[in-house]
């Protein structure tokens, strides 16, 4: 590719006015003898001109219009030859103009930068795309095999993809959350165990509060208020000790006390946040 | 990572401490006012316990969702239920005296135009899961039941020990 490179460069240095023409070319396509004369003089030159040139015209509208665009084409197409031919006519405009040479080299360097002119022309899309995109760099190489495949590129699937994800993931943590619950498949069973444990959880408490009634009721008639009073009093200093302290020095002071249900619970929470 | 794992035992520690206390001083609550209408409570036995315990359930309800406090969904949708329950209770079951016949024919209407799901039934069963996306309804649900086992734990060892 470096031939055609050369003799247009040399051409243009020789011939001023047919290199402004074929500068100018891309943005009115309405007149074409004057570039045809000049395509001529390049296939004349180079009977890979025309192959060059052509690549340039696409890109050049593609460009002109939206980045979007631009990225559609090059995932439709194959990568390769389209990267070279950007590349070389991106030196041959090298010094036309500068925002086409900055968007080319943008385009040939890889998928990330690809990715990150996507969200500068999606920026002002829909929210849900915005949502997708923390989750979209670690799978921008599915991604880039789905839309060489089924081009399945446009925002509805990307921020579908990305929330599907998200369930899942929390689906992961639930499973892990519920017992007995990691042994189950599927996404609907998973949902049954849970939907069970939490009724389960619901029904637990429904019975507990039906026993500190008949406990409550109990210590009412045998018992006064007393009873409960100083645990409850000594149940407000392990919370400002468990506010302001760290939770070894909370134990020890409720091991040093004399309320034992207390220390049972720290001894719990120990446990239950593993 | 390790000093993650620090913070949320605190975290989860913090939420048990204060829902023990708070449901302590609820049910100190309870039992003071149960002590204040002895007299009526011992002539229908039944109906006082059903309702004493429905008050410490709700009590155990109203503590969890202090301790969790307004940044999380479902708490804020329950204290929202337990702020408004006696206004929400009163024109409910006006409205069900009012408005019988419409309230069957829009049930009849749902029921016909879709089958709940797994998901609108998890809905039904977390607080204020009816205004949540799927994503946000898990979120929530995970940690509910985080919450709901801690509060189970936490009446089961208070029972323990006043049954002692």
């Amino acid at each position: 590719m470096d031939p055609p490179l050369i003799n247009e460069t040399s051409f243009s240095a020789a011939n001023p006015s047919s290199y402004t023409l074929a500068e100018i070319w891309p943005f009115p396509p309405p007149p074409p003898p004057p570039t045809r004369s000049g395509l001529r003089m390049d296939n004349l030159a180079d009977p890979d001109g025309s192959l060059e040139e052509s690549t340039l015209t696409d890109q050049s509208s593609g460009n002109g219009t939206r980045i979007r665009k631009t990225r559609d084409f090059s995932s439709e197409k194959d990568d390769s030859t389209k990267i070279v031919s950007t590349t070389t006519s991106a030196n041959d405009l090298n010094d036309s103009n500068g925002k086409r040479r900055k968007i080319t080299g943008s385009r040939s360097v890889n998928d990330d930068s690809r990715a990150e002119t996507e969200a500068s022309s999606a920026a002002n899309n829909k929210s849900a795309e915005q949502s997708s995109k923390a989750s979209e760099p670690p799978k921008q190489d599915y991604i880039h095999v789905k839309a060489r495949r089924g081009q399945a590129t446009d925002s509805h699937s990307l921020a579908e993809r990305a929330r599907r994800e998200k369930i899942s993931e929390r689906m992961n943590m639930l499973q892990d959350l519920v017992p007995g619950c990691n042994k189950v498949i599927g996404k609907a069973l998973v949902l049954d165990e849970i939907i069970n444990y939490i009724q389960s959880l619901q029904c637990q408490v429904e019975f507990l509060s039906m026993k500190l009634e008949a406990v409550n009721s109990r210590m009412n008639t045998s018992t006064t208020i007393e009873g409960l009073h100083p645990k409850d009093l000594g149940a407000q200093p392990f919370v400002a000790t468990g506010m302001i302290f760290s939770p070894q020095p909370t134990r020890e002071y409720v091991q040093g006390s004399q309320s034992e249900w207390l220390h049972m619970q720290v001894g719990g929470s120990f446990e239950r946040a593993l | 990572m390790a000093s993650k794992h620090t913070i949320a035992t605190r975290h989860a520690q913090g939420i048990r401490a204060r829902f023990a206390s708070r449901f302590l001083r609820s049910l100190l609550r309870v039992r003071r006012s149960s002590n204040r209408f002895g007299g009526s409570q011992s002539n229908d036995e039944g109906i006082g316990k059903r309702i004493r315990t429905d008050r410490i359930k709700i009590a155990a309800y109203a503590a969890m969702a202090r301790a969790v406090g307004p940044r999380r969904t479902w708490s804020r949708a329950l204290l929202f239920k337990l702020r408004n329950r006696a206004r929400i209770h009163g024109v409910s079951r006006k409205r069900c005296l009012v408005s019988e016949k419409k309230r069957v024919t829009r049930n009849k209407v749902v029921a016909i135009s879709r089958e709940p799901s797994r998901a609108d039934t998890l809905r039904k069963l977390v607080p204020g899961g009816d205004s949540m996306d799927t994503c946000v309804l898990l979120e929530e649900t995970a940690h509910y039941i985080k919450c709901l086992a801690t509060q189970v734990t936490v009446m089961q060892s208070i029972a323990d020990r006043l049954l002692l």
